[in-house]
């Protein structure tokens, strides 16, 4: 009777309504009467606002209303530290181009637009910082003086086993200074949504965001207000990858609905979501790594230093991820790490992709290269004798738990790659010759591991209910699975609908999944940590449990029910308690589970030019189990679409806390061209027994390894090591003739 | 934005509209620079005179062994043209590699020439077949060597509020000719470039005996390397001649450091590269040509 | 005010515009067909993309007067209620959406192509989608399904 539906490609949920352009996202909701809000960004990275001068754009026709930090009933808030206004008032400071003076609103768009210039403010510039290491300095100034007197948020150490004899015991050191650069998460649908006040009164808000019911919070506390008098919903978001993390949108959106008692829409351009958005953490990386003569490493001492930018957003969490991944998926008996996240002028840094594993990622895996290289071995093999397996020790001092599939990842692309195995060691494979005469060919290797779940002691959970509704045999007609969880396009919302038509025993087309709206599902968590299918999933495979229960005693005694519910709430450390870092040894046990990946590049370097051309790239991840392939092959996919931007052509240029890089004809991602030629998706699948049919998660791990075996293949073709990203063909090019 | 948008139905007409509403009037043919422009606060004009549906301005012809192109065609049109790949194939990669199949459907080749901007490719690869640009006014028609159009970045001495440009001509390439073109860019597709160049060279025997070469953006207007292919004229191109030609054109361009396109000295190293490929591949194709035909 | 006449995924239509307004403001706030995204804003996405006259064009960057009397194909024109499109249809047996905000571009992008040429190779794919960004998927699964939709309009995939 039970049906295979998980492991199968079957349709997603919404496909048919994305491929008809149907599916509304944010920007395509337009309710009656609807108003229309601009935000009056701040002019300069750090300033002081001296006065505030809206009389000449409320005297537009047209205009409504002019919100400004006196009209927001508490005007602060954070998705961790509450350090962010939502609105910059007269004598208090600008942090970032992100900080915002008022918001207007009226009865056009085009009105809106043309009445935000009007607004007049006056600053006072004040000296910033746009490195965080002068941020560092004693002297440095000082971006949140309400909060002491530094500008580092956080702190974090590991010291584990004897740094000192490590690296005596050590035959051959390699040590480098890496630079990863802001990345802007550049997704399609630029922010936007609608405000407005619903029949029952309360403030709601449609936007697209990661964690609705967080969201309620934040705004709950903003205005004062209890959270059963707020609403959010989330309809289909246009891409995420950690963008939406924060709020950047929603508590404008509920300020002015909350404010004028209209609804009130509001859409950013892409130019505001480039310059007044977040961005990925820019990481300095010293990193010294130790091993022994037949490729066993003995120690690692790293540095990490990480901009903040002006606020604090979820800077210690990405910094706490940071470390624990530091020393890469490897078996590493002596480390020394020293992890800083540092107030800048910064843009503000947020989650993404990664959340703080990536760039750690990046350096971990070059220095594996690099140390490949000086001892002469190949780099397929040198990874084989230190990959971390079942129960080895990890950096942090925990046991890694079932299913560490790094090493079947690492074989399974090495062998489609054409790598040979012979008795324990690894040949690589003849590369062929280039396509022309300027032009080299290279083969890089890189992997990488990532947490799924929240950590070090988070009480990770998600809630879940399960409706039936019964025919007249008492049989499942329909399902309908509630919970907050978005679907940001991964596929979330399908892989949750065949993990519950599997325990339900019905056919996957009698599943569906409820549009998140907080008044109507329970709170399943963030969207974010390459959780959902494991959390949720293990919460709706309990609910379904629960609900077939009801079921059955509803047909046993014969109630004529016709709708069943049930539901279960699945916590993280029911299964796999984490802890909090010791603050002396950073000694803890932080993730609940993981995710593998390794990637190989094979690619060509123009020698004149220093242009890369990528041919062929292999990724393989182990998922646990892939609850639908074609949807982990899309975000394999799109990793190496995200990686490959981040090595080759990805440039966020800030200086002085002034972005130069505003819109997508500036800042490029990877167009269909710049993709690799062919591209070769492997599935691994090697169970957690604590996941969901063995599933464990694999959104984020697919772009840890693309960048440092892209850069390790231009080094494999043309002998140079690009440590900072991107490697441009002008850097490329400046390292091959020896001025860099 | 405009607040008038006009389509002409003749030449005669769209200068009429122009004149009648003294200069708060402009030409618009794709409008892809123009809209942006104009959203910017770029543009000033309040009246658009689209001439994309003026008749006898959308031909891709040869007459007399000149190549016409009239203002209506579009970057897509170049492209894929079987008389332009085959008589100026130069063209036809330039006007190829411009943003992406949505802006080449709407660009137009003049248009791009109207712009004024030293990196835009079409227009490297008609200064590198020495085209001639028809100028329309009030006061008649006249052709007008590409070069005369540029006056500075973004500035055209065609003024579009009063004039307009009908079709661009230009030799086409024949038995012992061939040009080419590079482009080098921050990626593949979708981009400005950094830097391009396109080269267009005529074999005598197993001489060059004309030689033009184009490059951009290394100063404010599309530049020719005069001197550098100078030093070709005459000369058998082997690896020697056609280097020493790309050096003397990267001593002579001047590009600055710019924030989103590189270093100079990036820049200049990699004039001599592109120019070399393309002097290249443009004496490969001449001398099939040659070869093909039999005698030269 | 102007009254625009086009003809708008094979019906006539009638709307007002400013001569300042582009075609994708006026299917999204005119119109109410809002299957075109809005995303670089600056023909630099091909979010947009809707055919004119068969060709691709941005429609944020394009005037809407310019469609006067023209035939105009958006993401609404495609398929009928009760079935997609082949195109449409074979992005969905590929699992090419994923968050969905550049197909109605692509999938528009890829109409123009196979109307054009049946039987493109990967490379003219390529080149024809390179004006369409996509931020989710890496282009792999989009490609696939063109192919497929290739295949299939062609008579040999088994459906169509």
């Amino acid at each position: 009777m039970s049906k295979k539906v998980v492991g199968e490609s079957v349709p997603k949920i919404d496909a048919a309504t994305k491929v008809r352009g149907q599916r509304k996202f944010p920007q395509d909701f337009n309710m009656k009467g609807q108003l229309y809000a601009k935000v009056v960004w701040s002019e300069y990275p750090h300033a002081r606002v001296l006065k505030i001068d809206v009389s000449p754009a409320e005297a537009l026709p047209g205009v409504v209303a002019i919100l400004t930090s006196e009209d927001v009933p508490v005007n602060e808030y954070g998705i961790d530290i509450v350090d962010q206004p939502v609105l910059v008032g007269e004598g208090e400071k600008v942090r970032w181009l992100g900080d915002r003076i008022a918001i207007v609103i009226a009865e056009s768009e085009r009105i809106a637009q043309e009445a935000r210039q009007l607004v007049r403010v006056e600053y006072e510039p004040l000296p910033g910082v746009s490195d965080p290491r002068e941020a560092m300095k004693p002297d440095a100034p000082l971006i949140h003086e309400e909060r002491g007197d530094s500008n580092i948020l956080k702190y974090i150490k590991i010291r584990k086993g004897d740094i000192e004899k490590g690296f005596a015991e050590a035959d051959v050191v390699i040590e480098s200074y890496y630079l990863t650069p802001h990345v802007e998460h550049a997704y399609m649908q630029p922010e936007a949504g609608v405000g407005y006040i619903d029949k029952e009164g309360r403030v709601t808000v449609i936007a697209a965001a990661q964690w609705s019911h967080d969201d309620l919070h934040q705004i709950s506390q903003m205005l004062d207000l209890p959270i059963d008098q707020l609403r959010e919903i989330v309809p289909a978001i246009g891409g995420a990858f950690g963008g939406r993390e924060d709020m950047y949108i929603q508590h404008l959106l509920a300020l002015c609905a909350y404010c004028v008692r209209q609804p009130v829409k509001m859409v950013f351009d892409r130019e505001e979501s480039v310059m007044r958005t977040g961005k990925r953490h820019p990481y300095y990386i010293r990193y010294r790594t130790g091993a022994t003569r037949d490729g066993k490493l003995t120690a690692v001492e790293i540095e990490l230093i990480s901009d903040a930018g002006a606020y604090a957003s979820t800077s210690i969490p990405v910094l706490s991820n940071t470390a624990s991944f530091a020393a890469g998926p490897y078996v590493v008996p002596n480390a020394k790490v020293d992890a800083y996240t540092v107030y800048t002028n910064n843009a503000v840094a947020m989650a993404m992709r990664g959340f703080g594993s990536t760039q750690p990622a990046f350096a971990y895996e070059m220095q594996m290269n690099k140390l490949a290289e000086a001892l002469g071995v190949d780099p397929v093999e040198l990874r084989m004798k230190n990959l971390l397996e079942d129960g080895s020790i990890a950096l942090t001092g925990n046991p890694m738990p079932t299913g560490v599939g790094i090493k079947e990842t690492l074989r399974q692309s090495a062998l489609a790659a054409g790598w040979k195995e012979e008795n324990g060691g690894w040949i690589k494979p003849d590369l062929g010759p280039p396509s022309a005469p300027y032009r080299r060919r290279g083969i890089g290797v890189a992997c990488g591991y990532k947490n799924v779940g929240y950590s070090f002691g988070f009480d990770d959970k998600s809630k879940v209910i399960v409706e039936l509704a019964l025919d007249e045999s008492g049989e499942i007609a329909r399902a309908l699975v509630k919970l907050g969880a978005s679907d940001q396009g991964m596929g979330a919302h399908t892989a949750l609908a065949q993990i519950a038509a599997e325990a339900l025993g019905v056919d996957y087309e009698k599943v569906r999944v409820a549009l998140v709206d907080t008044s109507m599902v329970p709170n399943a968590g963030s969207c974010s940590a390459s959780r959902h299918v494991y959390m949720s999933g293990n919460a709706v495979i309990r609910a379904c449990q629960e609900v077939l229960r009801k079921r059955e005693a509803a047909l046993r005694d014969e109630i004529g029910e016709k709708r069943v519910v049930g539901e279960y709430e699945y916590r993280g450390r029911s299964v796999r308690p984490t802890t909090p870092y010791d603050p002396e040894t950073g000694m803890c046990d932080p993730h609940i589970s993981y995710g593998y990946a390794t990637q190989i590049a094979l690619l060509e370097v123009d020698v004149e030019t220093g242009e890369t051309e990528v041919l062929k790239v292999w990724a393989a991840q182990d998922v646990g189990k892939a609850i639908n392939p074609e949807m982990v092959k899309g975000q394999a996919g799109g990793g190496v679409h995200m990686g490959l931007g981040y090595a080759l052509t990805e440039e966020f240029i800030q200086k002085e806390g002034l972005v130069k890089t505003r819109r997508f004809s500036e800042y490029h991602i990877p167009t269909v061209a710049d993709m690799s030629r062919e591209f070769i998706p492997l599935i691994v699948e090697v169970p957690d027994p604590t996941g969901p049919f063995g599933a464990k998660g694999v959104g984020e791990m697919t772009t840890l390894p693309t960048a440092p075996a892209i850069i390790s293949a231009i080094h494999d073709a043309v002998g140079v090591w690009i440590d900072n990203l991107p490697a441009t063909a002008e850097k490329v090019w400046r390292a091959m003739q020896g001025r860099a | 934005m405009w607040d008038e948008y006009l389509f002409p139905a003749s030449v005669e007409e769209a200068l009429e509209m122009l004149e009648a509403h003294g200069g708060e009037a402009r030409i618009i043919a794709g409008g892809t620079d123009l809209v942006l422009q104009s959203q910017r606060g770029q543009c000033l004009a309040k009246v658009m005179v689209d001439i994309t549906r003026i008749a006898g301005l959308d031909h891709i012809e040869e007459r007399d062994g000149l190549i016409y192109i009239g203002a209506r065609v579009t970057h897509g049109q170049v492209a894929a043209s079987p008389l332009i790949c085959s008589r100026a194939g130069v063209l036809a990669e330039a006007c190829g590699s411009v943003g992406g199949a949505q802006i080449r459907n709407v660009g137009t080749l003049v248009g791009n020439v109207v712009n004024a901007l030293p990196a835009a490719d079409g227009a490297i690869a008609l200064f590198a077949l020495d085209a001639e640009a028809e100028v329309a006014e009030r006061t008649g028609r006249r052709w007008t060597p590409i070069s005369t159009l540029y006056a500075g970045v973004g500035l055209c001495t065609v003024d579009p509020c009063a004039a307009m440009i009908t079709q661009l001509r230009f030799r086409a390439l024949g038995k012992g000719e061939a040009g080419a073109f590079e482009r080098l860019a921050k990626r593949r597709a979708l981009v400005l470039p950094i830097l391009n160049a396109a080269a267009v060279v005529g074999l005598q025997g197993d001489k060059v005996a004309k030689a033009r070469i184009a490059i951009g953006p290394v100063a404010p207007t599309p530049f020719i390397a005069a001197e550098a292919a100078e030093a070709l004229v005459g000369r058998i191109p082997h690896e020697a001649s056609v280097t020493e030609a790309a050096k003397l054109a990267a001593q002579a361009a001047q590009p600055r450091d710019s924030l989103l396109r590189g270093s100079a000295e990036y820049r200049k190293a990699m004039v001599e590269v592109l120019v070399r490929r393309a002097l290249w591949r443009a004496v490969e194709a001449a001398s099939l040509q040659e070869g093909e035909d039999g005698n030269s | 005010m102007v009254t625009l006449k086009m003809i708008l995924n094979g019906q006539e239509v009638s709307v007002d515009v400013e001569p300042g307004d582009l075609l994708a403001d006026v299917f999204r706030d005119k119109l109410g067909l809002i299957g075109t995204k809005i995303s670089s804003g600056e023909g630099e996405c091909g979010a947009c993309t809707v055919l004119v006259d068969g060709k691709a064009v941005d429609s944020c960057i394009y005037p809407a007067i310019k469609v006067q009397g023209r035939e105009v194909i958006t993401i609404e024109g495609l398929g009928q209620d009760n079935r997609l499109d082949a195109i449409q249809q074979a992005f969905v047996d590929k699992t090419a959406p994923q968050c969905g905000y550049c197909v109605p571009g692509m999938v528009i992008s890829a109409k123009a192509l196979l109307d054009e040429n049946p039987h493109p190779t990967r490379k003219e794919i390529e080149k024809r989608i390179s004006g369409n960004l996509c931020r989710c998927t890496g282009y792999y699964q989009i490609i696939e399904a063109i192919e497929l939709a290739a295949e299939r309009l062609a008579g040999k995939g088994g459906l169509e």
